[in-house]
């Protein structure tokens, strides 16, 4: 059997997360292959809805990554994206959807070993939960 | 509501004018049709309508969006009577002044909520699945629904909710649930008015009692502001609403 | 009365979109109409409704509606006021009567007015006109069901009623995408699905329902007989035939056993390309439940041997015994508000109101004395017989009432060669249409919304219209058109003040409506037969007996369409709605929420069959048939059948039916709308 390799899409802040990106890439730093990162101006452009429609096309995990609180550069973008994707979370569960398939972390510009740890960890994680359900279904 | 041609259905009646044979125990969603009646409202007109405690719920969130002027509504209570509160499995029926009927507690659990999350997530899963796959896209769940009162509807967007497709997909529905997280009352009209039976309701509920587990908030409160919309220290923030919706 | 109150009206009206006949509340603020909110207490719409009646209202008040007469002048449409309009008509319609006689004149009414309306019509052209040139748009849809059952059953229309289907334990859905052409109904489906019922959907198209159905058979278009006698052929050879009910209820079942027992499940196979296996369950499911429906549409009928493909499902009820009992018959949804109806009021050129044969002489003498004057007894020419007479201008003179021919009918380059060679075509419609723009006068009407009156509904219910706002402009109610026409060409008959005593004379000359008035389904839902003022109505037919006496089982045998795909035309194209246009669009396509959902013209193809053609989604692409071609876009699913193409008919930028083909049904004379070979190509 070969092993599963999930299908990620990781949201990036332009100020924080996707410079931590930069980062671990100048780095030279392994990255899992199969993540697609996507560059927004803030956590917070990241509509709920974007994350609902990936996973209910199949996308196997979607990560959210923005500046640290207090670090934003929109001064609370991030406390609007730390208030809304819980509820995605909880939403995808009571769905039934395993909630772990979202994620959201905080990468600064500097963080480029944490980006790495953090995409690491998230493969691992939803490796282990399998392929996304949804990807079967066609409504 | 008031009983006409063999039906019971919603009326206007003008001050001074016989009201005939009002009837309440037909569940229309007056907070609905209110807010359609609302902006063709001349200037110092004001309206009554017979609210349940739904329906007050509903006009609190108009109320803190400052869409309704509170002076210009006046609220009738009514006490929903014991059949009602099974029918819409409500768990708290009682307006804040009861003007119409006796007052009964709401029940405490729903079953098909305890049900489902008893419920493996495969099962739970395959459950929704044959729900939504029922869908037939008809907008009953938005059109009835007194809190859905956004200018442009996000599931009119064709990012979101391509054009044609019928059933629309799991989505559609996840995105309206998110949508009305902090702003559902529960009243149970998307259920009611679904033609497929979906049971809506219960995706709310459970939606609802994650928010309030959460950020200890439920909607229909017209002094707490959505946690949706303040700071992680609870602080306002500026902006209108549609930058989330 | 409080002075300056708002003016807030709640009007309980009837939707006027499918033959489901949703009751709904018009919201109405100082004339005008703002939303639509459903009745609860309404027996089939439940307090639900689609996408369509909730956007009932958008098209309403629209600027394009046709405000005043206009006239063509010079090649073009001038504004001319009432009475010169009705005065050039009726002097036109004398003229031509003169010249050629009265058969040289056709009316059309519609399924889209009332029944008292369409009573009209019909009595306008036999007792003014002379003529029984009248036809309206049920030959395009339900015609071979009316053909077909009257033979079978004695009577044409849905023997159970809408709200049964909730409490089937098994349903065969055939030909109908009932979750997007009848939604409610499609609701109560579903109610029974939840509750446990098995659903068969046998649909060359995989369609919303038939992806939540139990078994879902694929036949190939135009296969209906081999599938529909390799069931019957199952159900005799496992001893799953109701015998009682075939001996005490029908005759001439020993001639349906030797034509079926030759459709044997290879054969069926052969021509459907429905698996035996799957077959012979989905009929041992049928035979053997308790409260089985079956119902079909469009995809059963729209075939040039659509009236035997109907009584071939008759035959599969009768063997079984699924009749006259609660949630069970045999169930044609019929796709217009009032088709039924329009059926019922007599515009049909054979039939008087009421299914009432012209060509009987006792019949014809109760109508000449009911409306004091002499009727022709020759059956007049159909909907689609008239086009091709005028084609052969032998038809000089063609009076529409709200149908949009030049988008609805098979073969459209062929019908608008028809319409030109006309002498008069007069259309009286709501919206400038494509065949508007071929007329020499247009009238302007008033729509459901605007006006009294009744559309009886697919399973039987006389259900009110009732008025909410006024007419834009000059626009008059099509019964007032008629009337003033009548009078203008010398009739007597014709004072009515209101739709209510149009509905009065017309179920005394009606059995099936004798109990029928307005004041009565004002407060109840009636369902003809109702024979009279006491009669409760009639919801299930053919409960002790079968309208005619004995069932007549009618041995068919399957028999190609008339066209079959060829090298140059590899395709076979069929045609149908979706879920959020209707028919020709003159309504929804000014619904902004419903334009939304569905503004242009596409075509369906199968992935396999765009992968070879190189076709992408979303490429244009050109589909001909020997009788045209129009552009538009691809869309690539394995919804649908290889070797099968779909195209909606709702667009008139891209009309299919400018590649349908006009071959008929020999009985009922309904066009092969559903079949015909086609070619595709990129580009």
């Amino acid at each position: 059997m070969t092993e599963f390799k999930p299908t990620i899409l990781a949201f990036c802040c332009n100020w924080c997360s996707y410079a931590g990106a930069d980062l671990a890439g100048v780095s030279r730093l392994q990255m899992p292959p199969n993540v697609h990162v996507v560059r927004v101006m803030c956590s917070a452009s990241v509509k709920p809805e974007y994350v609902m429609k990936a996973i209910s096309q199949g996308i196997d995990g979607v990560l959210v990554l923005g500046c640290h609180v207090g670090d934003c550069h929109y001064m609370t973008g991030n406390h609007r994206t730390a208030k809304r994707m819980p509820v995605v979370q909880k939403i995808l569960k009571d769905i039934g959807l395993n909630e772990k398939r979202v994620r959201l972390d905080w990468v600064s510009a500097a963080e480029g070993e944490k980006f790495q740890k953090v995409i690491v960890d998230f493969v691992d994680e939803v490796a282990k939960l399998g392929p996304n359900p949804l990807k079967e279904v066609r409504f | 509501m008031r009983e006409e041609h063999g039906n019971v259905g919603p009326v206007m009646i003008s001050k001074g004018e016989d009201p005939g044979d009002v009837r309440t125990d037909v569940p229309y969603q007056l907070i609905t049709i209110l807010s359609n009646l609302y902006p063709w409202m001349t200037d110092g007109k004001k309206i009554a309508v017979v609210t349940r405690k739904c329906d007050e719920k509903a006009l609190a969130e108009f109320f803190k969006r400052g869409y309704f002027a509170r002076d210009r509504v006046i609220q009738i209570g009514l006490a929903c009577n014991r059949e009602q509160i099974r029918q819409c499995r409500c768990s708290d029926p009682v307006p804040s002044v009861v003007d119409i009927g006796e007052p009964h507690g709401g029940l405490d659990t729903d079953a098909l909520s305890e049900k489902l999350m008893a419920m493996s997530s495969e099962e739970r899963l395959r459950f929704w699945e044959y729900q939504f796959r029922k869908c037939n896209k008809c907008f009953a769940c938005t059109t009835n629904c007194p809190v859905c009162f956004c200018d442009e509807c996000v599931l009119e967007e064709r990012t979101f909710v391509p054009e044609r497709g019928v059933p629309p997909g799991m989505s559609f529905h996840m995105i309206r649930a998110y949508h009305l997280s902090d702003k559902c009352i529960e009243c149970g009209e998307c259920e009611r008015s679904c033609p497929a039976g979906i049971p809506l309701l219960t995706l709310r509920k459970l939606v609802a009692r994650d928010f309030k587990e959460m950020y200890g908030f439920s909607p229909g409160d017209e002094k707490t502001v959505s946690p949706l919309l303040t700071t992680l220290e609870g602080e306002s923030l500026d902006g209108d609403e549609c930058d989330e919706c | 009365m409080e002075m300056n109150a708002m003016n807030v009206k709640h009007v309980l009206t009837t939707c006027p979109y499918c033959g489901t006949g949703c009751n709904f509340y018009l919201q109405v603020v100082e004339d005008k109409l703002i939303s639509v909110v459903p009745c609860k207490t309404d027996e089939i719409s439940r307090g639900q409704l689609c996408i369509k009646g909730y956007n009932a209202h958008a098209f309403v008040q629209h600027p394009d509606r046709l405000k005043t007469p206009l006239a063509r002048e010079h090649g073009e449409l001038r504004q001319i006021s009432w009475e010169d309009a009705l005065d050039r008509l009726a002097k036109e319609i004398r003229r031509i009567k003169e010249k050629y006689g009265p058969d040289s004149i056709a009316f059309l009414a519609s399924a889209k007015c009332t029944n008292e309306e369409n009573y009209l019509f019909q009595k306008l052209a036999r007792a003014v006109v002379h003529t029984n040139n009248v036809d309206h748009c049920a030959r395009l849809c339900h015609a071979s069901t009316v053909t077909g059952l009257l033979y079978s059953f004695g009577s044409g229309a849905m023997t159970n009623t809408i709200p049964e289907f909730g409490d089937a334990d098994f349903i065969l859905i055939t030909g109908s995408n009932t979750l997007e052409a009848h939604p409610i109904i499609g609701s109560h489906m579903l109610r029974a699905l939840d509750k446990g019922a098995k659903i068969v959907v046998v649909d060359p198209r995989d369609t919303p329902l038939s992806r939540l159905a139990h078994i879902r058979l694929s036949q190939k278009p135009g296969s209906d007989i081999a599938w529909i006698n390799g069931m019957i052929k199952v159900i005799i050879d496992e001893g799953l035939v109701n015998e009682e009910f075939v001996r005490t209820r029908t005759s001439e079942f020993d001639k349906l056993k030797e034509v079926v027992m030759g459709y044997t499940l290879e054969m069926v196979e052969s021509i459907a390309g429905v698996k035996g296996k799957d077959l012979s369950k989905a009929a041992r499911l049928y035979a053997k439940a308790d409260r089985a429906m079956v119902a079909y549409a469009m995809g059963v009928t729209q075939h040039s041997n659509g009236t035997d493909i109907v009584m071939a499902l008759a035959n599969l009820a009768m063997v079984t015994g699924h009749l006259g009992k609660e949630s069970t018959g045999l169930n044609p949804l019929r796709g217009q508000c009032n088709v039924q109806g329009s059926c019922d009021s007599g515009g049909l050129p054979n039939l008087f109101p009421g299914y009432q044969r012209v060509d009987d002489e006792q019949v014809r003498a109760k109508f000449e004395q009911a409306w004091g004057v002499e009727l022709p007894e020759k059956p007049g020419l159909t909907l689609t017989c008239a086009i091709k007479e005028a084609a052969l201008g032998k038809l000089k003179a063609m009076i529409v009432f709200g149908e949009n021919v030049m988008l609805s009918d098979p073969d459209l380059t062929h019908v608008e060669e028809a319409l030109k060679e006309l002498e008069l075509l007069a259309v009286v419609d709501i919206f400038p249409t494509e065949t508007t723009k071929l007329a020499h006068i247009v009238l302007p009407a008033a729509c459901y919304a605007e006006k009294d009156g009744t559309f009886t509904n697919t399973d039987r219910a006389v259900r009110l219209l009732r008025k909410a706002v006024d007419p834009p402009g000059e626009a008059m109610p099509d019964w007032k058109i008629a009337c003033e026409l009548a009078k203008r060409l010398g009739a007597k008959g014709f004072d009515f003040s209101s739709p209510a005593e149009i509905m009065d004379e017309m179920a005394k000359v009606t059995p099936i409506y004798g109990g029928i008035d307005h004041g009565r389904i004002d407060r109840e839902l009636i369902r003809w037969p109702c024979p009279t003022k006491e009669h409760k109505g009639t919801r299930i037919l053919h409960a002790q007996k079968f309208t005619k006496g004995l069932g007549t089982f009618a041995p068919v045998h399957h028999s190609p369409p008339a066209e079959s795909p060829s090298e140059e035309y590899p395709f076979i194209l069929t045609t149908g709605r979706n879920l959020f246009q209707y028919h020709t669009g003159t309504m929804t396509r000014r619904s902004p929420k419903l334009e939304r959902e569905a503004p242009e013209p596409y075509a369906e193809v199968n992935n396999g069959d765009a992968k070879r053609l190189g076709i992408s989604e979303g490429d244009r692409i050109m589909v001909s048939s020997k009788r045209g071609s129009i552009t538009l876009l691809a869309r690539v699913t394995e919804r649908i059948i290889p070797g099968s193409v779909f195209i909606p008919f709702h667009y008139a930028e891209a009309a299919a039916n400018r590649l349908t083909n006009a071959a008929l049904d020999p009985v009922s004379k309904i066009p092969e709308l559903k079949v015909c070979a086609a070619r595709i190509q990129k580009g």
